[in-house]
C-alpha cells in the first residue's frame, strides 16, 4: 500500500472536470478548465525565497500543521508522443502477408470522457488508515474552504459538497493509488530487520520436502532429480511470495519528520547559528549563560516558538 | 588519437591567455538600419584581417626551430579580437534562422539575467529589477537599439619597461576610432565607461618595481591575492608535450584518480562535450564551429571595505586562536576565504601558517636551482591537488572561493565524508571514485584583467578599481550561469544552505561564512558574520566569439542557414 510510507500519507486524486461552460467573476463565458487555471494562477504558493516572504501572502495549505507538500495540476489530455516507430522490413512483410497499409493512421490515446484535475498531497499520518486521510481532508476544508471551492467548483459533482465530511468523501471517491511515493526524510538506512534467514528457510523446506518425497516413493534416479528440482522450485516460489507479502509493508517513519518537528528543527538551526556567532570568543561562563538564555527563550523540547508553516527558510 | 584543432581558425585568447599586461575594451554600436548593417559589415571586413588567432607565436630565439615554426606569426605588440552580442549579430544582418537558434541566455543578454545571476544586489532595498542595475556603468545600461553594445573589440598590448603600454596600443586605438569615424556615423564607439570620457575600458595588470628601476607585472588583484591559476585543460588546446605538463590540476579527474584533458566541446562549439554530445549551436554549423561564448563582466571591488572587514575579523580570530601577529591572522582569514594564500599557494597543499612558510621555502629553493624540471615541478605544486581527503574542509573550507568555482573532485557523492588521519591521506587519495564528474560540465576558461588602482593603503570603496572578468565556455547557461547561480550565490551543494561565496557572492542581511574547525588539531570553527558586499557588478554582457571563418561570413553578409 504505497499510499502510506515512512510516516507520511501520499494522496493522489484524479478529479473529473466538467465539460460545459461557466462564467467568471466578470461574467465572461469561459471553460471550466480556464476557470480552474485562473483560480490556480492566483493561489499563493509557499514563501520560498526572501522576496516572497516580503509579499505577506502565503499558501492556504500553510494554515494546517500536517501538509508537507501539495500540488494541483490540470490534465487536459494525455501527451501524444507521435507514431510508434515501425521497422521498414517488418512493415513491408506485414503489408505483403497481412494486407497492412502504412498509410493508415495509428491509434491515438485520448483522455476520455473529460479532462482531470490532479490533486497531490503529502501529509503526516500515523498508520495510513482511511480515517487519517479523512481527517486531513476535513482539516483542509475547515481551514481553506473558499480556496478549495474556487479551485474545485468546476469539477464534476463538486456542487454537492457542503461540509467537511462531504469534501473528504468527494476526494476519497476520486482517489487513485500512489504507486511511487517519494519520501526523502531518511538520510541513513532505516533499521529494517533482515528476512534473509526466513527466505533461505523457506527455500530449504522445499528442498527437504522434495528429498522426503523422493525417499518415500523410491523412483528412478532421474525422476528423483526431477522431484528434487520441483521441491526447489516450490521453495523459490514460496520465497518470492513471502517477499511480495513483506514488501508492501511501509517503511517506519524517520525520527522527527512530522511537520511540527521539521519546522522546529529549521527554527532551532537558525537560532543556534546566531547563538554560535554571538558567543564566538566569549568565555566559558558567558557561553554557559547565553546557552541557558537560548534554551529558555527557544525551548528546544517544546513545539513553540517555531518557524511558521509555509516558510521555506533556513 | 589526440584532437588537432584548426588554430588559424580560432580567435586568440580563447585557448590560452595572451599574457600581455595592457588591454583596452571597445564597445561598438551599429545603427539598426540597412545602411548600418552595411557599415558594420564593412568594419568587420576591415578588422578581420588583423584579428589575432590561436596560432602559437614564433619563438624569439629558437636555435633548433622546426620547419613549421617559420610559418608561425611573430609575437605581436598588439592583439585584436572581436565578439558580438545577439543584437550586434542582428544589426549586422544575420538571417533569422541563424539568430533564432542561438541560446536563450545569449539572446536575453546578461542584464536581463541579473536576477538569476544575483547581480541585482540593490534588490535588498526593495527596488525592482530595472533599478537593480542602476549602479552599472552607463555604457552597459543602454537598452535602446542606438545604445546597446553590439561589438566588443578587445585589444591587448605589451608594455615598456616603465610600465606604460607600447606606442602601438594608442596607434591601434586611433586606427579603430578612425574606422568608426569613416563609417559615416553608423558605427560608434560608445562612451560611458564609469566616469571616464574615453571611448574604451582601460585595463592593466597591477605592476610593481622590479628593483632595477623598471616596472614588472605583479599578477595580483586589488584585494592582494595572486590570481590566474587553475585554467582548464582540454583536448587540442596544447601540443601533447605541453598538455602533459599542464594536465595535473587543470584537466578532469578520472575514476582511477588520473588526470585527463576535458572534452573540446566544453569550450569550443562544434565538438563533442563531456556528456558526449555536441552542444546545440546555430545554423549553419560552419558559422558556429570553432566559435564560443564569453561572459564579459566588470567587477568592482570594494577594496577599503574588504581590508577593514578582514582586519576586524582577524582581531577576533587572533584572540580565539592565540595568534600573536595581526598580519598573520589577516593572512589566515584571507586564505580561508579564497582557498589560496595571498601568494597563490593552495591551502590544500599548505593548510597552516607554518605549512605555508615551509612551502614557500621549498618553492624558493626549487626556483633558485634554475633547473627547468625543478621549476616545472614547483609550478605544479600550485595546481596539482584534489579535495578527496578534505571533505570536512579543515584544510581548505568547502565554501571558499576556490572550492566553489572549481569543485574538482570535492562533490563526488561516493567520496569519504570525514577527513582521514594524515597517515591515511595518500591511501584515500588513491581510492577509485567518480573523480571530477560533477565538475566537468561546469568549467570556465577565465580571461580577465585588473582595471584601476587601489593605491596601497589609501584605498576607497568608491574609487574605480576591480577586475574585467571574462568566462569563456561553450554554454553560458550550463557553465557560467550554473557556477554563478548555484555555486557562488547559493550553498546547497556544499551543505551550507543559503551561504554565498565569501569573496564575490551577494552578502545580504545575516550573511555569514563558516570556516570549519579541525577535530584532529582541536581548532574551533570560526564564523565570519555580517559580511559586507565586497564585489559588485558594474556591467557587461554575453558575447559570441566567432571563428575566423565566421567573421568572414559576417563581413560578406553571406550566411546561408539552409
Amino acid at each position: 500500500m504505497p499510499n502510506f510510507d515512512g510516516g507520511h500519507y501520499f494522496l493522489t486524486a484524479l478529479i473529473p472536470i466538467s465539460t460545459g461552460l461557466v462564467t467568471d467573476s466578470t461574467g465572461t463565458i469561459i471553460s471550466p478548465i480556464q476557470k480552474i487555471r485562473n483560480a490556480l494562477a492566483t493561489l499563493p504558493t509557499a514563501r520560498q525565497t526572501p522576496a516572497t516572504e516580503a509579499t505577506g501572502l502565503n499558501s492556504p495549505f500553510s494554515r494546517n500543521l500536517r501538509t508537507h507538500f501539495a500540488r494541483f495540476v490540470v490534465v487536459e489530455d494525455v501527451a501524444y508522443n507521435g507514431r510508434d516507430p515501425v521497422d521498414a522490413i517488418e512493415m513491408a512483410l506485414r503489408a505483403q502477408l497481412l494486407g497492412a497499409n502504412p498509410v493508415t493512421p495509428q491509434h491515438q490515446d485520448k483522455l476520455d470522457p473529460c479532462p482531470y484535475l490532479i490533486f497531490i498531497a503529502d501529509f503526516d499520518a500515523a498508520s495510513g488508515a482511511e480515517s487519517e486521510l479523512a481527517s486531513f481532508l476535513e482539516l483542509l476544508w475547515k481551514t481553506m474552504p473558499e480556496e478549495l471551492t474556487e479551485v474545485l467548483a468546476p469539477c464534476v459533482g463538486f456542487s454537492e459538497v457542503s461540509d467537511a465530511a462531504g469534501f473528504a468523501r468527494y476526494i476519497q471517491r476520486c482517489q487513485i493509488e500512489t504507486t511511487m511515493p517519494f519520501n526523502d526524510y531518511w538520510t541513513t538506512s532505516p533499521p529494517l530487520k533482515s528476512n534473509g534467514g526466513l527466505l533461505i528457510g523457506v527455500l530449504g523446506i522445499g528442498v527437504v520436502l522434495g528429498l522426503v518425497v523422493a525417499w518415500f516413493i523410491h523412483p528412478g534416479f532421474w525422476i528423483s532429480v526431477a522431484i528434487l528440482l520441483g521441491g526447489l522450485l516450490a521453495g523459490a516460489a514460496a520465497a518470492i511470495a513471502l517477499v511480495m507479502c513483506l514488501g508492501p509493508r511501509p517503511f517506519p517513519a524517520a525520527p522527527h519528520t512530522d511537520l511540527p518537528s521539521v519546522l522546529k528543527a529549521l527554527y532551532l538551526q537558525q537560532k543556534f547559528t546566531q547563538l554560535a556567532i554571538d558567543v564566538q570568543g566569549a568565555g566559558d561562563e558567558e557561553i554557559h549563560r547565553q546557552f541557558g538564555r537560548f534554551v529558555a527563550q527557544h525551548t528546544p523540547s517544546q513545539p513553540t516558538p517555531t518557524q511558521s508553516p509555509g516558510v521555506v527558510h533556513s | 588519437m589526440a584532437r588537432t584543432l584548426n588554430l588559424a581558425d580560432i580567435q586568440g585568447n580563447v585557448l590560452r591567455p595572451y599574457g600581455l599586461p595592457k588591454a583596452r575594451f571597445f564597445c561598438l554600436n551599429i545603427q539598426n538600419s540597412d545602411e548600418g548593417g552595411r557599415a558594420g559589415r564593412a568594419l568587420v571586413e576591415e578588422l578581420r584581417h588583423r584579428v589575432t588567432t590561436a596560432l602559437p607565436w614564433k619563438p624569439r630565439r629558437s636555435p633548433s626551430a622546426t620547419s613549421g615554426d617559420s610559418t608561425l606569426p611573430p609575437k605581436p605588440k598588439v592583439t585584436i579580437n572581436l565578439a558580438f552580442t545577439f543584437w550586434g549579430l542582428a544589426a549586422l544582418g544575420l538571417p533569422p534562422a541563424t539568430l533564432r537558434t542561438m541560446p536563450d541566455e545569449f539572446i536575453e543578454g546578461m542584464k536581463a539575467r541579473a536576477s538569476l545571476l544575483g547581480d541585482d544586489v540593490c534588490r535588498r532595498d526593495g527596488r525592482d529589477r530595472r533599478e537593480s542595475v542602476d549602479h552599472w556603468d552607463p555604457v552597459w545600461k543602454g537598452s535602446g537599439s542606438d545604445q546597446q553594445v553590439h561589438i566588443l573589440i578587445s585589444v591587448y598590448a605589451d608594455m615598456n619597461s616603465d610600465g606604460c603600454p607600447v606606442a602601438e596600443l594608442e596607434a591601434t586605438t586611433q586606427w579603430l576610432l578612425g574606422l568608426c569615424d569613416q563609417s559615416g556615423g553608423y558605427v560608434r564607439a560608445l562612451k560611458g565607461h564609469a566616469a571616464s570620457d574615453l571611448p574604451y575600458q582601460e585595463s592593466s595588470m597591477l605592476l610593481e618595481p622590479d628593483g632595477k628601476g623598471n616596472q614588472q607585472v605583479s599578477f595580483k588583484e586589488h584585494f592582494g591575492f595572486t590570481d590566474g591559476y587553475g585554467d582548464p585543460v582540454f583536448e587540442g588546446q596544447y601540443p601533447p608535450e605541453q598538455e602533459k605538463i599542464n594536465l595535473p590540476g587543470g584537466g578532469k579527474i578520472l575514476p582511477d584518480q588520473t588526470w585527463a584533458p576535458l572534452a573540446t566541446g566544453e569550450f569550443l562549439l562544434g565538438y563533442p562535450d563531456e556528456a558526449q554530445e555536441v552542444p546545440p549551436a546555430s545554423f549553419p554549423l560552419e558559422f558556429t564551429h570553432n566559435g564560443t561564448f564569453v561572459a564579459y563582466r566588470k567587477l568592482h571591488q570594494n577594496v577599503a571595505g574588504f581590508r577593514a572587514y578582514l582586519e576586524q575579523e582577524a582581531k577576533k580570530y587572533m584572540k580565539l586562536n592565540g595568534i600573536d601577529q595581526l598580519s598573520d591572522a589577516k593572512e589566515i582569514l584571507g586564505a580561508k576565504m579564497v582557498g589560496r594564500w595571498s601568494d597563490g599557494v593552495p591551502l590544500t597543499k599548505a593548510p597552516t601558517l607554518s605549512d605555508w612558510r615551509a612551502f614557500q621555502a621549498r618553492d624558493r629553493a626549487a626556483r633558485a636551482t634554475g633547473d627547468p624540471a625543478a621549476i616545472t615541478a614547483a609550478d605544479l605544486e600550485f595546481v596539482d591537488f584534489k579535495y578527496r581527503a578534505d571533505p570536512e574542509g579543515t584544510k581548505c573550507p568547502f565554501t571558499s572561493h576556490l572550492r566553489r568555482t572549481n569543485t574538482r573532485d570535492g562533490l563526488d557523492p561516493t567520496g569519504p565524508t570525514t577527513n582521514p588521519p594524515p597517515s591515511e591521506v595518500a591511501k584515500v587519495e588513491a581510492q577509485p571514485g567518480n573523480g571530477s564528474v560533477i565538475n566537468n560540465r561546469r568549467r570556465l576558461l577565465r580571461r580577465g584583467m585588473v582595471y584601476g588602482n587601489s593605491d596601497g593603503t589609501n584605498a576607497r570603496d568608491e574609487a574605480e578599481h576591480g577586475i574585467i572578468f571574462m568566462a569563456v565556455c561553450a554554454s553560458l547557461f550550463r557553465q557560467f550561469e550554473f557556477v554563478q547561480q548555484q555555486w557562488i550565490q547559493y550553498g546547497l551543494d556544499f551543505d551550507v544552505g543559503n551561504d554565498t561565496c565569501p569573496l564575490i557572492g551577494n552578502h545580504g542581511e545575516g550573511s555569514k561564512y563558516v570556516i570549519p574547525g579541525d577535530r584532529q588539531s582541536g581548532t574551533r570553527p570560526f564564523v565570519c558574520a555580517n559580511l559586507p558586499q565586497f564585489v559588485e557588478v558594474r556591467g557587461g554582457d554575453y558575447f559570441f566569439i566567432p571563428s575566423i571563418t565566421a567573421l568572414r561570413m559576417i563581413a560578406m553578409g553571406t550566411i546561408d542557414p539552409t
